[in-house]
Order: structure tokens, then sequence, then C-alpha cells
């Protein structure tokens, strides 16, 4: 990038001079602003889900079943009595922390995994392109529908497999970002200097696609959320009586008829989480796009 | 010798597409094969007695080893023999091909839906830029990339079912009496699906529409004062569908996978329904027989999108693979 612009008069216009810092924070939208301002919130919510929420998300009875929302209940009962709140509210203790850690998983192996093909390149890089891409030829539904399905349901299983399944995409594109450094003088200057492969992968090429990683870490967590959410839907995820929103809208969807509040409240916040994730992830594309791809130092 | 680079091109798509199915079939298998405990122990749970694991084991093969096992699986399905299944105690593959042909006509209609509704959309959005359709289908985009395809089918159930009774909530389309309840059990799962798979194909042609209304012949068409709709039909649409065909094919492999989810919220029965209530059941010889169509159906649509996007891009075509 260029220094400040020159206006025509050919004078520096003062509110152009920031420090590179100051510049890429100028590109970040105001809607994805907004929306890491919602992922704060929900990051918040989750952490301090015991003292916030109202009651306990798993004792039954604490109102009659399928009480409409009041002052005592803000988003009503569900068919066991429990408070729809509560539930919502840790609800999103789960699926942070389960999107989250398959989304790093994805990211800290197929980052591992991108950047080391990228840099030894060759025939061990051929073979493993085209087992991913078969991997990939799969349904990923169909996948950990059998995995998981058939080793039984629980948070961790989901997480890992979720996790799993996203890594050949983050290694494709790190791939990709890591054959564009590589050739890049700094790195060769390393490999005079006599540098081990693992310390020039660490060193000289990870700084240079970290901004890469951290965008597909955003794209695979909203992934993440949709597939975990859905898996939970189909019975395959957190397990009753987790309070799990997936979980929670099956659950409350035959009963849709007594009420509406055990299904809309969680379908509500999941869809809201995944539109701020999308936003805030659009917002960090700029940053991070090809143009500034990588420079995060 | 000189090859034809697509035919080039489509045998290797061709072979990766066999090599896949083959790791399909290999992953299913050993996906229950290697568990531990037996597979009969799985099936009859608790009300197992001796003398039912022995005949289900036997029945089963399961003292064969792994390998012998999946060689003779895989020699069953290629002659058309999935086994039996182990709750309806009748052969798998005439429940397999009923449960397809429904799960295609879903599919296929969703896409005849989506074809047109997403380049119209894209095109009337490119054509109104920035204008209040513009900014509303923007919205409309982020929302359908964000809503997970259970949220949306069971607001659409609360609205346009429970509230509006215009369209049964369920499609349980193996009872519909007519054509035109078959078709209006239909239309809820249709929609979800459309809402999932429009906002992509809109995004995509929305931006190729405004690189192309840019370029000096659009401007050149202007200049000779053709009229607006001329220019946005006849030159700038024909070069934008190149990447929304992309868009389509890509969404069409994603409705293999996202049909599974809308299957179960509407109770359509469709191949994914099948395979999960067989998972829930423990019915091996159905998981491995549906799981393995399915796949090959998904690789089938990708095989097929990859090979239309190739032979409509020139730049691609031309390009020795």
């Amino acid at each position: 990038m260029t220094d400040a612009p020159i206006s025509a008069r050919g004078v520096a216009r003062p509110e152009q001079r920031h420090s590179g810092a100051v510049r890429l924070f100028r590109r970040f939208p105001i809607s994805a602003m907004v929306a890491g301002i919602v992922l704060l919130a929900y990051v918040t919510i989750a952490v301090f889900a015991p003292i916030i929420s109202p009651y306990s998300p798993t004792d039954i009875f604490v109102g009659s079943p399928f009480e409409p929302p009041s002052s005592l209940y803000l988003l009503g009962t569900d068919n066991l009595g429990r408070d729809v709140l509560s539930r919502v509210i840790y609800g999103s203790r789960t699926i942070l922390l389960m999107a989250g850690s398959a989304a790093g998983l994805s990211a800290l192996i197929g980052g591992l995994l991108g950047m080391q093909l990228g840099y030894r390149g060759g025939l061990v890089d051929e073979i493993a392109m085209r087992i991913l891409e078969i991997i990939m030829s799969i349904p990923s539904i169909i996948f950990a529908l059998l995995i998981v399905g058939i080793l039984g349901a629980s948070a961790p299983l989901v997480t890992f497999t979720v996790g799993l399944l996203s890594v050949p995409n983050v290694t494709r594109v790190v791939r990709a970002a890591t054959q564009s450094v590589v050739a890049e003088e700094f790195v060769t200057a390393a490999r005079a200097r006599g540098e081990t492969s693992l310390s020039i992968v660490l060193r000289e090429i990870l700084p240079n696609v970290a901004g890469t990683l951290i965008v597909e870490f955003s794209i695979r967590t909203g992934y993440a959320i949709l597939f975990i959410g859905g898996l939970g839907f189909l019975g395959f995820g957190a397990q009753p009586p987790t309070p799990d929103w997936g979980l929670m809208v099956n659950e409350g969807r035959g009963m849709i008829d007594a009420s509406i509040w055990p299904v809309v409240s969680p379908a509500v916040c999941m869809a809201a989480l995944v539109t701020a994730v999308n936003l805030f992830t659009d917002g960090i594309m700029r940053i991070f796009g090809p143009a500034e791809r990588g420079r995060i130092s | 010798m000189r090859v034809d680079p697509i035919l080039r091109l489509i045998v290797t798509r061709l072979s990766l597409a066999f090599v896949s199915l083959f790791a399909v079939s290999l992953i299913i298998f050993s996906s229950i094969a290697i568990l531990p405990g037996d597979t009969a122990e799985r099936i009859l749970g608790r009300d197992a007695t001796k003398q039912s694991l022995e005949a289900l084991r036997a029945e089963l093969h399961l003292s064969d080893p792994a390998p012998l096992r999946y060689g003779r699986w895989l020699a069953g399905v290629v002659h058309g023999d999935f086994g039996r299944s182990l709750v309806a105690d009748r052969p798998v593959l005439p429940y397999i091909g009923a449960y397809l042909g429904r799960t295609l006509v879903l599919g296929g209609l969703a896409l005849l839906v989506h074809i047109p509704l997403s380049i119209g959309l894209g095109l009337l959005a490119a054509a109104k830029r920035d204008g209040p359709f513009d900014i509303g289908m923007s919205i409309a985009v982020l929302i359908g990339m964000s809503v997970p395809e259970f949220v949306t089918g069971i607001f659409l159930v609360l609205w346009l079912a429970n509230d509006l009774h215009l369209f049964p909530p369920l499609a349980l389309i193996d009872q519909a009496q007519s054509m035109g309840s078959a078709l209006l059990m239909l239309a809820l799962p249709v929609m979800t699906l459309n809402f999932a798979m429009t906002a992509y194909v809109v995004r995509q042609i929305r931006s190729s529409m405004i690189d192309i209304l840019r370029s000096d012949y659009v401007r050149m068409a202007a200049l000779r004062g053709l009229p607006p709709s001329r220019i946005l039909l006849a030159h700038a649409l024909p070069n934008a569908l190149g990447p929304a065909i992309n868009a389509i094919a890509l969404n069409a492999s994603w409705l293999v996978g996202g049909i599974v989810v809308v299957e179960v919220v509407f109770n359509y029965p469709g191949l994914g329904r099948l395979l999960v209530e067989s998972i829930r059941f423990r019915d091996v010889p159905m998981v491995q027989g549906a799981a393995l169509v399915l796949s090959a159906t998904y690789i089938s649509v990708n095989l097929v999108a990859d090979l239309l996007t190739l032979l409509i891009n020139p730049k691609l075509r031309t390009r020795t693979a």
C-alpha cells in the first residue's frame, strides 16, 4: 500500500495520516462492527450463564408446563415446565463451545497440514490433495451421521467429527496461501540460513498466512454452528437434558400447538448468531482480503 | 497422439468419481464394522438372549474376517443385492429405490423453482442496483445464508400451515390422494430448500452483472440507444450465466445433503429420512444401502455439475487439464 494520498494541492490530507492498524480498522464496515458487538454479547451471556439465567436449565417444573411468557418466565416454559430463557442462555454455552472448538480444531490441523503441504510440495502434496479431494466428495452430513449415529451421539464426538470434516477445506485454502508465500525472498533467505523446515513454516510462513487462517476460522465457525445445530435437530448432537438449541427445536416442534416459545426462542437465537458470524466474517475478509492477505503484524 | 483435452478431462473426472465411490463404500462399511461390540449385540440391545445373538451372528456372518465381509457386501451391492432390512425383514433394494425416487422428485422440483427464481432475482437486484429492492435482496440473501434449514422450515410451517392453512404442515407424500394434494405437500419443503439456495446464486449473479454492466460493450449498446431491458437480457445476461451455472451446480450438490434435514422436518419419506430412521433403529444393511446410494447421488450430481461448468466456460475448456 502507498502512503497517504496527495490531494490536488499537493498537501497530504490530515485525516488519511494513520498507522496501519487504524487504516485496517477503517476498512471494517459498520455492519461487521455491530456483528462483532452481537458476538461479544453472545460470548458474555455464555460465560456468565449461571449468573444471568433466572433458573437452572435442567430443573423440571419450575413452572407449570407450557406457560406463556410472563414476568416470572420471560420466554415461557416447555413441556416439562423448564424455564425456556434459562435453557436458551445455557444453550449459547453449548453451541459456542462446540462450534468454536470444532472450528479451532479444523484451523489447527488444516493450518498445519496446509502450510506443510504448500511448503513441501512434490509427491506427498499431490497424494495428500487427492485424498482430501476424495474426502470432500462425500457429503459431510452422511459422514457425520454414520460416525455419530453409530458410535453414539455425544457433544465431544460431534465437535470432533464436525471439526475433522472441515479440515480438507481449511487445508486447501491455507495451502494455496502458503504457495504464494514460499516463492518470496525471505523464505529463500531463511532456507539459505539453514533453518529447519518446521522453523520456516512457523516463523516465516505462519505470520504471512495468519490472516487467511483467521478468515477460515471465522467461516468454519459459522459453518459449524449450522452443522452442529442440524445434527442436534436430528437428535445426533448433544443429548437430553442438555440445553442445546437444535435439540430444543426438535423437542418442541411436536408440541408447537401448546406453545411456540420453546421452539421459536432457540431458533431465533441460532439464526441471529449465524447472521452475526457471517457479517463479521465479511468484515474481516475485507481486512485480510487478497490484497492484504496475511499482513497482520 | 493428441487426445482431445475435453475428453481427457471427462475421463479424469469420471475415474475420480469412481475412486470416490469406492472410498465411500469402504468408509461406510468400516464405520460400521470397526465398532466395539458386534452388530448383533447392537441390533438386539438389551433384549438379546444367547440364542438370538447366535442366530443373528450366523445370519450376518459376523465371525468372518472384515475384509471378506466387505468383499461380499460390495459384490452384493454391485449385483443389486443390498441385503435384508433387519427391521422390516425385507430386501433393502426396493425400499431404497422408492425412497430415492421421492428424494429426486423433491430435489428436482426444488431445482426447477430455484433456477428461474434465483436468476430473475439476481438480475433485478443488479438492474436496480442500490435501490430499495437491491438492499432488500441483500438482507434476504444474508438471512438466507444464515438461517438453518430446520429453522426456516419450522417458521414456514408456523406461518403458512398453522396460521394461514395454505399448505399441509407435513409432506406425507406416499399418502397423497391426488397429484394436486401431492404438489401442495411439496410446496413447503421446496420453499425451505429454495430459501437456503437462492441467496448464493443471487449474490453471484448480482456481482457478475454489475461488472458486466460497467463494460465497454454494454456502454456502447447504451450509447446506440438500445432499451435498458434489451441490454440487460440480450447483451449482459448471457455473459453472467457462466458464474450463475457454476453457483447453481454447487447448490445442486449442496441439495443432496441439505435435503436430509428438510425431509425430517416435513416427515417426507425420502432417502435422507430413511437414513436417519435406520440409524436410530440400528438397521445396519439399510443404513449402509441408504448412505451408499445417497453418497452416489451426491457424487453423480457433483460430476454432472463439474462437467457442465467446464463445458460452458470457454476459458476452462481450452486450458488443458
